[in-house]
């Protein structure tokens, strides 16, 4: 049965049509005969109440009662009395050091995209390849992505130390004059914790496409290949054209990431210097929990949720459409 | 992630305190059953030893005298203890007993109703405290009681300070700056900063504010939250000057307070950075950042120098203190344990066992043996006015809200006018 | 709403993997001609080199770093164990709380996955394959999850535990995980289980196994790819989560191993040679659940493994 989890799924859209006749944008996915009659209500009671119970309760009450405090001037100790309606999203908004932590999730989310999709595209291509030990290196590069926030940033930050591990191998190779207060110096440190995102993330790219490579039957390359194509157009034209929903879903799950950034940041230099790294989230931190200011806290996890909910919007029409599902079943298998 | 608590104990877990000061809590309320017996939960923040069984031992011999009362200790690393407190209070399941730092911080908790008030329970013997517990004062009423208290100076190296050609400390800003050219002129690191936690940094502007402004201006002004007097700008001047002279180790942007050898306590422990500004904590902090068995005969004290045409008096100090509060669901045995606390003889052993450095019952004065606290001591004894840290005098928000706006000063941006300002943003 | 269901991917308005020609086609991928090595293998094998460097360099920084003493890491932060110390590691290994820790993770991430992976097949399983009103709005609301961290409700959360009892248990942060892991579950398995040929389905009934009997002894087994990709990312959620733990546990002897690397950190602030042995013994098991899982994932992507 396996056979059937690994056909390519675009094969049928793209090369062998021919039995895939079905233009199947409206079709439900199972004839009606499941639909009505109490005994069908009741197995999907069954099967979607249990699921629907634990995610209702359990995240959305949750977060609805956070938007709700998000409304009051409210420090989490008195009494929920002072109702300000939208003032603390004013405030926010209006806070340069919240502006700032925007433009850091948005940086990071750019150069996710121009560093990180194409070096993860390329080892992907490699990696593709019969190579000796490829398991080995598919393990290798996704381990970093099991590895918990906080043990990752802990590492980072004492390799990173002033003279400290990084600075010594600079150092040994004659790179020296490259040594910075990589931590300390405003104009850096983003780039600092953009490569340490990197670091552990990539992996989980590199996987993803992998993941979608796989899909990609061989005979395509090799019909390219055939018709005097080279292997770089080869992957020009027929390789990455097929690999776009992969790349999208990919794409969608790196912004959402780095609009969330928080645990690395948060660890390593808990936002600073002056701002200099700070994100959306580490600025919900700061304010809800250190500073007390719980309800403006909340009306930033508002705002967080909205600029997600809005990029998740506006991708879905404009690129996504319809491609996730193909992508992470490859993914899946 | 505040309170004297971290400072002193440097405590750190990178992971923690990273990780999310977020929430959380609970531990048993007390639970008092018919036979009268009483277990008191008691969460504290010195999960280390020695403090960690100091105070087990002290619980245990307050439950020998007093068998129906026993404990539940809960030692909690101080980061996650930050976090789990305000939940618990936010909840009904929140300890009978907890640390407390008192005056804003305290205030902010006392709004959840869940302390208790323990002002005539105490008011029989508190005053043997002398003026301390005033600061563990809500609107005239005692929510806690403070065990010891501390006071914040600068730490120096002799070794380094001789070898940079110094024979005394600095007595005023102009001896400092001197001293911190000749300092550089050895080749040696001057000063020790250890900004990636920010509330060092605010020691420096709250210092140069008390020289500044007279003690009536600052106590009205964390009074009102409102810092408009022109002394309060004054002081970010001074501060600018002072950073102007580049006085920090390298990197001090991103250095730690009290973690590992390259914590800016670490560097002055292992000699590699000659003073910092920080508070008695400095002492017991050090022995885990140095192999250095001796450092402590390396060291001395000297108070935060003197500021030319300040209104201030010079030797207002700038401290604070760690306590204990009651919450609501403990019985009368809370405040009388407090009592026990506070008396001569746990404030002796809390002394000698190194669990504490300055007690709050000067009956226990005699217990302190370290040269260099003694010095401390005795220039505490002297002092007319001991200033609560503005970040815990003030209510928490505002309070953190000026440590990172000195921070940030520190890292270059903002001007000395904005920062009084950012308490009332 | 609707949108957010377009969002993610949803199949009712979405493609429809033709049946038809997975089923076909199915005959045809097994094909796994060995390819001829192109010109280009000396090149992959520098890059999979600088790969594995880069990526593994952190990582025996921590593991070597716990064959150190503090001293030695303070004196050269990038030198090679000299001598080899033994007892950082030896201490931990012999300590009953780092043990007790591991056992509490171990518990709660197997609690997690398990009810993240069995509730959110069975939804998948009727999203994908019934036909109900109000099909795309549940799966929609569902699709919301995966834009939240689960910092973002932490107060009402943990108040929300307290009213109902689970402070102090294992299951206050399984169950809470378990919930945030449904939006990725759901989103991963649905179009998995969609694409799975009708017929199948309908041979089934005919058999009298009855749609359970299909769930359970067809659409299961076929689907184990996707449920071991998403049991892995539960799996590794749950272990590597601070903030619930931290909300729900105040005794010691309830503590994960995330709290308990908190924990021992500043216990022993000045050890950092003994910070970096706990540090790496904590990612053992993550790592090697890793190892134990990657071989399927890897497996159920190149076919290699027999459903």
């Amino acid at each position: 049965m396996s056979q059937t989890r690994i056909l390519p799924s675009r094969a049928g859209d793209s090369g062998s049509a021919g039995d895939a006749p079905v233009p199947a944008d409206r079709l439900p996915p199972r004839p009606g005969r499941h639909r009505g009659g109490l005994r069908t209500r009741l197995e999907l009671a069954v099967l979607l109440g249990p699921a629907l119970v634990l995610f209702v309760g359990f995240v959305l009450l949750p977060i609805g009662v956070a938007a709700y405090y998000s409304l009051y001037d409210w420090n989490g100790f008195g009494p929920l009395t002072d109702f300000i309606g939208l003032g603390n999203y004013h405030k926010v908004l209006a806070d340069p050091a919240f502006q700032q932590a925007v433009g850091h999730n948005l940086i990071i989310a750019g150069l996710s995209l121009v560093v990180q999709l194409p070096l993860g595209l390329g080892l992907a291509l490699l990696l593709n390849r019969r190579l000796h030990g490829r398991s080995f290196l598919r393990l290798v590069t996704f381990a970093p992505y099991v590895l918990s926030e906080a043990i990752t940033a802990v590492t980072w930050a004492l390799m990173l130390q002033p003279d400290g591990f990084v600075d010594q191998v600079f150092r040994a190779a004659g790179l020296g004059d490259l040594v910075h207060l990589w931590l300390a110096d405003r104009g850096i440190v983003l780039y600092t914790m953009f490569v340490v995102i990197t670091w552990k993330y990539l992996g989980f790219g590199i996987i993803l496409f992998l993941a979608g490579l796989t899909g990609i039957p061989p005979e395509l390359r090799e019909a390219a290949a055939l018709d005097g194509a080279t292997p770089w157009q080869a992957i020009r034209h027929v390789v990455l054209p097929l690999l776009g929903p992969t790349t999208r879903i990919w794409v969608f799950l790196s912004v959402i990431g780095s609009l969330q950034l928080f645990d690395l940041v948060w660890i390593m230099t808990s936002g600073g210097p002056a701002n200099a790294s700070g994100t959306m989230a580490t600025y919900l931190f700061d304010r809800g929990f250190t500073r007390y200011a719980f309800g403006y806290g909340s009306a930033v996890t508002v705002i967080l949720f909205v600029i997600s909910f809005a990029f998740a919007l506006l991708y879905q029409r404009f690129a996504l459409r319809r491609d996730i599902d193909g992508a992470l079943t490859r993914m899946a298998g | 992630m505040r309170g004297t608590g971290t400072r002193r104990r440097g405590a750190l877990a990178v992971v923690a305190a990273a990780t999310l000061a977020l929430v959380a809590a609970c531990g048993g309320s007390a639970g008092s059953n018919a036979s009268g017996k009483i277990t008191l939960t008691w969460w504290h923040n010195a999960n280390n030893d020695p403090g960690r069984s100091t105070f087990k031992a002290v619980a245990d011999a307050y439950h020998k005298a007093h068998p129906n009362v026993s404990f539940k200790i809960v030692p909690m690393q101080n980061e996650q203890f930050q976090t789990k407190i305000p939940v618990a209070l936010r909840g009904n399941d929140f300890p009978d007993i907890y640390q407390q730092w008192g005056s804003g911080s305290e205030a902010t908790q006392v709004q959840s109703g869940k302390l208790m008030d323990i002002t005539s329970a105490t008011s029989s013997w508190i005053s043997e405290l002398g003026t301390a517990p005033s600061g563990w004062q809500v609107n005239g009423k005692q929510y806690g009681v403070p065990y010891d208290l501390h006071i914040v100076g600068f730490w120096y190296r002799t070794d380094l300070f001789k070898q940079a050609g110094i024979d005394a400390p600095p007595s005023t800003m102009d001896e400092f700056n001197a001293d911190v050219s000749k300092l550089k002129a050895a080749g040696i690191t001057a000063v020790a900063a250890g900004s990636k936690d920010r509330w060092p940094d605010a020691f420096y502007w709250e210092y140069f504010a008390l020289r500044e402004c007279s003690q009536d201006t600052v106590v009205q002004a964390i009074k009102d939250q409102k810092m408009s007097a022109q002394c309060f700008v004054k002081a970010g001047e001074d501060l600018k000057s002072f950073l102007d002279t580049n006085p920090f180790q390298k990197g001090f942007l991103g250095t730690p307070a009290q973690q590992g050898a390259g914590s800016s306590a670490g560097l002055v422990a292992n000699g590699k950075a000659a003073m910092e500004l920080q508070g008695d904590w400095e002492l017991a902090t050090m022995p885990a950042l140095t192999k250095d068995k001796n450092f402590a005969d390396k060291l001395g004290w000297f108070p935060f120098p003197a500021v030319a045409g300040g209104q201030g008096d010079p030797h207002t100090v700038l401290g604070g203190g760690d306590g204990f509060s009651c919450t609501a669901n403990a019985t009368s045995a809370c405040p009388d344990f407090l009592k026990y606390v506070s008396s001569a003889s746990v404030q002796q052993k809390l002394v000698t066992s190194n669990t504490i450095t300055l007690p709050t019952n000067p009956a226990a004065n005699a217990s302190i043996t370290d040269p260099t606290m003694k010095t401390v001591l005795s220039y505490l004894q002297a002092t007319k006015y001991n200033q609560t840290y503005f970040d815990q005098a003030l209510p928490t928000e505002p309070g953190q809200a000026l440590d990172s706006a000195v921070a940030d000063f520190f890292a270059g941006q903002g001007s000395a006018s904005a920062l009084p300002k950012s308490i009332s943003s | 709403m609707s949108g957010v269901s377009g969002m993610t991917g949803v199949s009712g308005t979405g493609r429809v993997p033709p049946t038809a020609s997975r089923a076909s086609g199915a005959s045809t991928a097994p094909a796994r001609k060995p390819r001829p090595r192109s010109a280009g293998t000396p090149f992959a094998y520098l890059a999979g080199l600088v790969v594995v460097g880069v990526t593994v360099i952190p990582l025996l920084f921590v593991v070597v770093g716990g064959f150190r003493t503090t001293a030695q890491i303070n004196d050269s932060p990038a030198g090679l164990p000299h001598p080899w110390v033994w007892s950082n590691y030896a201490d931990i290994l012999t300590s009953s709380s780092f043990w007790r820790f591991m056992a509490n993770s171990a518990l709660i991430a197997l609690v997690d996955t398990g009810l993240a992976v069995i509730l959110g097949s069975m939804a998948a399983f009727a999203l994908s394959r019934y036909a109900f009103w109000g099909r795309e709005a549940v799966y929609a609301l569902f699709t919301v999850g995966l834009l939240f961290p689960i910092a973002a409700a932490a107060l009402p959360l943990y108040l929300l535990l307290q009213r109902i009892g689970l402070l102090e248990n294992p299951l206050g942060v399984a169950i809470p995980e378990a919930a945030f892991a449904l939006p990725i579950t759901i989103v991963i398995l649905r179009p998995f289980m969609q694409s799975i040929p009708t017929e199948l389905e309908d041979a089934a009934v005919m058999d009298g196994a009855g749609r359970f009997g299909f769930f359970m002894r067809i659409l299961l087994p076929l689907s184990r790819p996707a449920l071991v990709t998403v049991a892995v990312l539960a799996f590794v959620t749950s272990w590597n989560a601070y903030l619930l733990p931290l909300l729900v546990f105040t005794d010691q002897s309830h503590f994960t191993l995330p709290l308990g690397v908190a924990t021992f950190q500043s216990e022993h602030t000045e050890n950092t040679a003994a910070i970096l042995a706990f540090t790496a013994l904590s990612m053992v098991p993550a790592l090697a659940f890793f190892v134990f899982a990657e071989r399927r994932i890897v497996g159920g992507l190149t076919g290699a493994v027999k459903g």
